[in-house]
């Protein structure tokens, strides 16, 4: 969609990522450091009865949960995302720069790179991690380091068919500064969709990394988990919840507490690659 | 040259599974600490001396990845020191990887339905917007929501028989679905048509009566090879959480397993067997590459020649 309706339909997305980052970030600032200790007379509370989002079967406030979860997750997968957008930047760059070796060298390393199932090195990541640098930032920054040849093959090809080195060459004809050419009509006008998509689906990715990777230590024998310290506690556990909601547990609030907050994420992502969209 | 893609793919296929214990032997010597240590932590390991000893954690780097690649070509892995004490890591990888297999395999069946369906533009554009909403949720939404159906109908100890058979449809179906596959077959398929579609030989080919996809899809095939190739991987990769979830005694599950137990010796051969996975396709895609290459040469129009055009 292109000319100022298009622009006013971008400016919305951003402002609805925008909010939705900022409830994330506030949620995140909020979290209480342990969660409130269990009342068991006040468990299986519905939303109604112990707002915004009811109790669980210990008594505890899912907000409480809600909370925690934001903060475990917000920085790291902000930070994934932001990586990806970095290198996907440079090798949108690089294609531009005439330097065909190097571009080789990032294919070969993409080639070996997204041949490896993602969640198998993260695993392996997991297990070498010290106990006390455990957590999900360096889980996150892996996972953005393999999804970041998928992005930087597709920023390079977008700088491919505008041309590469001739772009730029043509532009500097125009007596454009090259400071004006790489980061405005490169990065801004053209990277910018690849760079915002990509952004957007590996911090929503990292997001759903946790709750994965918090969900199956819950399960049976629950062990700790990989991503954030045993006092903690992840959105998963409201799924954990809702799983026992499935099976006859009066904790369906739980459930549907943790797909609105999956949803959030996921809405917030899609916000974002709206709002990068090409004009 | 035609070679160079199919050639540099057959490198990276005999590079990766060495490459992949490489980088873990790099890691456990760059990460602060003894790499006994970190293999297996003080707090939950004793006899730190003599597992370094029967690792050769104590010989240095290289002696540690050559002895443990030697034997791993020999298909010996040692034994679970926690998954199942004792028993062969690689009797442990040869019972779970069929089922892995098995499960990837049937995911892939809705994925190339869907792709077909797109490519022959039976699927309508407008549906679009549906599968990737649905993609939208992670695998471990539906793994859980199919779990609990499963337990409810069968119970919660269920892995015999039709149960076990119900288990595996049912991760495969998720794995297809979740994770925004089904939304990646299809507009990644109908995408690639359409930009050949644009070609001017296929306008031509269609002013002689020749079939569209006839004559696209010799083009077009290394691009789907490639997308079928990045969709198996990533079906891989969820399955880790699916067999979990679901309970499918596959690699993933194998692999999780000795991640949380901290059984190194077991994730150390699943990541393996992992990356010989990972080799085999992308051997696979270069061999297609190539095989197409030779066609090519050999049959170079990709259109009936004219004597043989219908009417």
């Amino acid at each position: 969609m292109s000319g100022p309706r298009g622009d006013r339909t971008r400016v919305r997305w951003a402002a609805l990522a925008g909010v939705l980052l900022a409830v994330l970030l506030v949620a995140s600032a909020l979290a209480p450091e342990y969660v409130s200790v269990p009342e068991p007379d006040r468990a299986y509370l519905s939303p109604l009865q112990a707002p915004p989002f009811g109790t669980d079967d210990r008594g505890i406030p899912l907000l409480d949960y809600a909370l925690q979860g934001a903060s475990i997750v917000t920085l790291p997968a902000l930070a994934s995302g932001l990586l990806v957008a970095l290198l996907a930047t440079l090798a949108g760059l690089v294609r531009c720069l005439d330097r065909p070796w190097l571009d080789g060298a990032l294919q070969a390393v993409s080639e070996l790179v997204g041949a490896l199932p993602r969640l198998v090195v993260v695993l392996v990541v997991a297990l070498m991690l010290p106990r006390q640098a455990r957590g999900l930032l360096p889980i996150g920054l892996t996972w953005a380091l393999l999804a970041a040849p998928g992005a930087m093959d597709e920023a390079a090809a977008t700088a491919q068919r505008l041309g590469g080195s001739r772009f730029v060459e043509a532009l500097r004809a125009h007596g454009f500064s090259g400071a004006r050419i790489y980061l405005v009509h490169l990065v801004w006008f053209n990277l910018r969709p690849v760079i915002v998509r990509q952004a957007a689906e590996v911090l929503m990715q990292v997001v759903f990394l946790e709750i994965a990777l918090s969900y199956l230590a819950l399960r049976p024998p629950p062990a700790p988990a990989f991503t954030h310290a045993d006092s903690e506690y992840s959105w998963a556990t409201l799924l954990y919840q809702g799983y026992a909601a499935l099976l006859g547990l009066p904790l369906v609030h739980s459930l549907v507490t943790g797909l609105m907050l999956v949803a959030l994420v996921a809405v917030m992502a899609q916000a974002m690659r709206l709002a990068g969209r090409a004009r | 040259m035609w070679w160079t893609r199919p050639l540099v793919r057959l490198a990276a296929a005999a590079l990766l599974p060495l490459l992949v214990p490489a980088i873990i032997t790099i890691a456990l010597w760059v990460l602060p600490g003894d790499p006994a240590d970190i293999i297996c932590p003080p707090e939950i390991c004793d006899g730190t001396a003599a597992l370094a000893a029967r690792w050769n954690l104590d010989q240095g780097p290289y002696h540690f990845y050559a002895h443990w690649v030697g034997q791993a070509l020999q298909g010996d892995f040692g034994n679970s020191w926690r998954v199942q004490q004792g028993v062969p890591v690689g009797g442990l990888i040869a019972e779970s990887l069929p089922t892995t297999a098995e499960l990837v395999l049937l995911a892939l069946v809705p994925l190339t339905l869907a792709s077909l369906l797109a490519a022959l533009g039976w699927l309508p554009r407008r549906l679009d917007p549906l599968w990737q909403a649905i993609g939208l949720a992670p695998a471990v939404i539906f793994a859980l929501l199919a779990a609990a159906a499963i337990e409810i109908r069968f119970g919660a100890i269920s892995h015999e028989g039709l149960p076990a058979l119900v288990r595996l449809l049912a991760g495969a179906l998720v794995l297809g679905v979740a994770d925004g596959s089904l939304a990646a077959a299809i507009v990644g398929t109908r995408t690639t048509f359409e930009e050949e579609v644009k070609e001017r030989y296929i306008g031509v080919g269609v002013l002689r009566g020749e079939p569209v996809l006839a004559n696209a899809l010799p083009n077009v095939l290394p691009a789907l090879v490639g997308q079928l190739r990045a969709r198996t991987v990533h079906l891989l990769s969820g399955a880790v959480v699916v067999e979990v979830v679901l309970g499918i005694p596959g690699l993933g599950e194998l692999l999780f397993r000795g991640t949380l137990m901290q059984d190194f010796g077991v994730v150390l051969a699943a990541s393996w067997a992992f990356s010989l996975l990972a080799s085999a396709l992308m051997c696979g895609q270069a061999l297609i590459e190539i095989l197409h290459a030779l066609a090519i040469r050999r049959f170079p129009a990709g259109v009936l020649p004219t004597e043989e055009v219908p009417g």
